[in-house]
């Protein structure tokens, strides 16, 4: 059984079809990209496989287990982390408090400790402290823990919006356009990251992204979408070849 | 400014902070005025005085009684009235109406227990007034300023150091990716509700101490408003400062012109406030919300 199994789902919004019987499976150490133009419903898809939104038909299972009706925030505790297309880093907090965010669900102490420094809630900060630094460290953003995101520049907040997902301890990791509006340099530094982070941490990664390069060069299967329905799925030579890839990205021939 | 001005200021200014940074902590994790906060005051204010200072237990008790009282009402209330219109992201006019409906029905509950008479706490203190260099401190203003400042100061704390802080601090500003991140979005409201509740407990023994206790107390929350709308909605800071400018402002009223036409004066500054600076003295330049 793979680690995430989405089996044929569907979702639609009123009349619009955003997605058709998407299926897909992943493993350990895998990474799957999704491409296709805007409106093909890819981050429809992220957001059924989170939770955000229930899927009309299919399901989507993690470790074996059934996630596909359960709640956004037990889905993440179960293994899902995810970051945003527009970024979604929450302002008022520094950097470090928006990673220690993700650990707080993990953290052991409970309204007593909220309330009261017992030493129970003072040793559990001080874990999650040195754990969210750790992540901030392994993207290389430590020296802006105190900063606040939305004073830094856009490829450093993608930065951070990934130790954010790290901190959730996923099996799966959900990229959603992590490469939108990157100079070309952190594009390449981006790839770098999200590839050494597929093999040091060894999770599933789910990749949604706009520059074909980016996705062509590090994805191990990709799935192209189109207006909700998947027209191609494959290695990324084999999509590259797909005469209804090529249709779909470039247009038909007279 | 004579000192007797500025003691009374910061006296009455502390007890509106307590008013509006409960009302604020609601406002900025559920974006809607919560118009049932001055009745929950009345309300633990009032079991407060049946469950302790009647039977002569003294001060600790009677605000104990009346905290807990606070949050736990608060926590029902926000059960009863708020949980289903918070899951299905309805429109603020819906909390709009639920709130004043739940402050009408604690107005309606404590009218029918005690009808609409007049109680007082009995003497707390022994001493009513301390003498100060040249200026006499009430011990009750003394202790409400005292009382409130700690309060707000672990607040503070809790909001910035603890996970539930955090909690409350990331749904304030985004419910959803919060949700995402694996935060227990409706047990942080529930979290959000029990501070708030008992603020407006504390809040509300002071009231009582300071004026007399009686069903309709909590109009007086318009004055926690006023301040949260003065130092700008949504922000702790704002609420906090508003709260003491407020609280001078009145003092300053009263010794010009009589607290007849204090209220008058007030409710014109908010209106001039409003037109002036809507966002509020924190507004854009205190970024922070909660």
């Amino acid at each position: 059984m793979a680690l995430l199994e989405v089996k044929n789902i569907s979702k639609s919004f009123g009349g619009l079809k955003a997605i058709q019987d998407f299926s897909l499976e992943a493993e350990a150490g895998e990474i799957h990209g999704i491409i296709g133009p805007n409106g093909a419903g890819k981050t429809t898809i992220f957001n059924v496989i989170s939770g955000v939104y229930t899927a009309d038909e299919g399901s989507v299972t993690l470790k074996g287990k059934d996630i596909t009706k359960m709640e956004q925030y037990l889905i993440t505790r179960e293994g899902m982390g995810r970051t945003f297309q527009n970024i979604r880093l929450f302002k008022g907090l520094t950097v470090l408090e928006n990673v220690l965010c993700a650990f707080d669900p993990q953290s052991k102490y409970g309204i007593v400790g909220g309330l009261l420094p017992t030493p129970k809630r003072l040793s559990e900060e001080k874990r999650g402290r040195e754990i969210c630094e750790q992540y901030l460290e392994l993207v290389g953003m430590a020296d802006y823990k105190n900063e606040r995101p939305e004073n830094l520049a856009y490829g450093k907040q993608r930065r951070v919006e990934i130790a954010r997902a790290l901190t959730c301890h996923p099996k799966v990791l959900l990229l959603d356009e992590p490469a939108a509006g990157l100079n070309p340099t952190e594009v390449s530094e981006l790839t770098d990251l999200i590839q050494r982070l597929s093999v040091d941490i060894g999770f599933a990664i789910l990749l949604i992204e706009h520059r074909l390069e980016l996705v062509m060069s590090i994805s191990h299967k990709i799935h192209v979408q189109n207006f909700g329905k998947t027209i191609a799925v494959g290695t990324p030579d084999e999509v590259r070849q797909n005469p209804e890839v090529i249709e779909a990205y470039l247009g038909k021939e007279e | 400014m004579s000192l007797q001005i500025i003691v009374n200021g910061l006296a009455t200014g502390s007890v509106y902070a307590l008013i509006a940074t409960g009302f604020s902590l609601i406002f900025n994790v559920l974006k809607f005025s919560n118009f049932s906060h001055g009745a929950l005051m009345t309300l633990s204010a009032f079991s407060g005085y049946f469950v302790a200072a009647q039977s002569g237990l003294g001060l600790v008790p009677t605000i104990l009684v009346a905290v807990v009282t606070g949050a736990l009402v608060a926590l029902a209330g926000e059960f009863v009235a708020f949980r289903r219109i918070t899951l299905n992201n309805s429109s603020p006019v819906y909390f709009f109406v639920s709130s004043i409906t739940l402050g009408t029905m604690f107005e309606g509950i404590i009218t029918v227990k005690v009808g609409a008479n007049f109680y007082n706490y009995p003497q707390f203190f022994q001493n009513s007034t301390i003498k100060f260099g040249g200026v006499v401190i009430s011990t009750s203003d003394l202790l409400m300023f005292f009382c409130s400042v700690i309060t707000l100061l672990i607040l503070a704390y809790i909001l910035q150091k603890t996970r539930q802080g955090r909690g409350l601090r990331s749904v304030s500003f985004d419910r959803d990716t919060a949700s995402l991140m694996g935060i227990n979005v409706t047990r942080t409201i529930q979290f959000t509700f029990i501070v708030s509740g008992a603020l407006a407990g504390l809040a509300g023994v002071f009231l009582g101490i300071n004026y007399t206790l009686y069903p309709t107390l909590g109009s007086l929350v318009v004055k926690g408003f006023i301040a949260s709308v003065i130092g700008g909605l949504g922000s702790l800071t704002g609420a906090i400062i508003g709260a003491v400018l407020l609280g001078f402002m009145e003092t300053i009223l009263i010794s010009l012109v009589g607290s007849g036409y204090t209220p008058v004066f007030t409710f014109l500054l908010m209106l001039v406030f409003l037109l002036v600076r809507p966002s509020g003295i924190a507004g854009s330049n205190i970024q922070e919300k909660a």
